[in-house]
């Protein structure tokens, strides 16, 4: 696959900016919010933006950020949270997610069933991901 | 149990913004979750950008499995 050099970051194009990406994820993220779990339209439009950002990151299309060449000795601190997180996880996943004992999409799935928390939940997942593409 | 559950996460989540914050002071030794993310996704196989595709490939997971399923 072709590689492009990685370009600065401070020099964006017009739609690059956060006058332009803000209000579309804002927008992409209320839609998304409308559409319930395990339907049709919930399974495309996460698909879709998801792939949509995937095809984006993958073809160069957009200016990166600088990547460090080495990590400062202090991302094993990083491996806390992860660990932590990691431990809950896969216990309450191999005790079979259990009301009293469970994942945590499993907790987050009440709250996801509220359209504004969704769609706040889906801008999260999309600003990640848009920081992701800029990497 | 439940509550055993609800708290871990919760203490998970509290110790990944601890570490952010950490790493957003000056000088700091901790690199940014970014800088953790660029510099996996840097990882090729020959011409394959295969942290690159690993990432994409876990985040789009995440969002399907939270918001689709």
């Amino acid at each position: 696959m072709e590689q492009q050099p990685e370009l600065p970051a401070d020099l964006p194009r017009a739609w690059d900016r956060p006058v332009v990406t803000v209000p579309t994820l804002t927008v992409l993220s209320l839609i998304g919010g409308q559409f319930p779990s395990f339907s049709t339209q919930a399974n495309i439009y996460a698909i879709g933006t998801g792939g949509a950002l995937v095809w984006i990151g993958l073809s160069n299309r957009v200016p990166r950020r600088p990547v460090p060449h080495r990590l400062r000795s202090g991302a094993v601190w990083w491996l806390l949270p992860i660990l932590v997180f990691g431990v809950f996880e896969a216990s309450t996943f191999m005790l079979g997610s259990r009301d009293d004992f469970p994942t945590f999409s499993k907790i987050a799935d009440p709250l996801l069933d509220d359209s504004l928390i969704r769609s706040v939940g889906y801008l999260a997942w999309l600003s990640a991901f848009w920081g992701l593409v800029r990497r | 149990m439940r509550y055993v559950a609800i708290g871990g996460f919760t203490v998970a989540l509290l110790l990944f913004v601890a570490v952010e914050w950490a790493a957003r002071r000056e000088g700091s030794r901790i690199p940014t979750f970014g800088d953790v993310c660029a510099y996996v996704m840097r990882y090729e196989v020959g011409p394959v950008p295969v942290g690159r595709i690993a990432l994409f490939g876990f985040w789009w997971w995440v969002g399907w499995h939270f918001f689709a399923r």
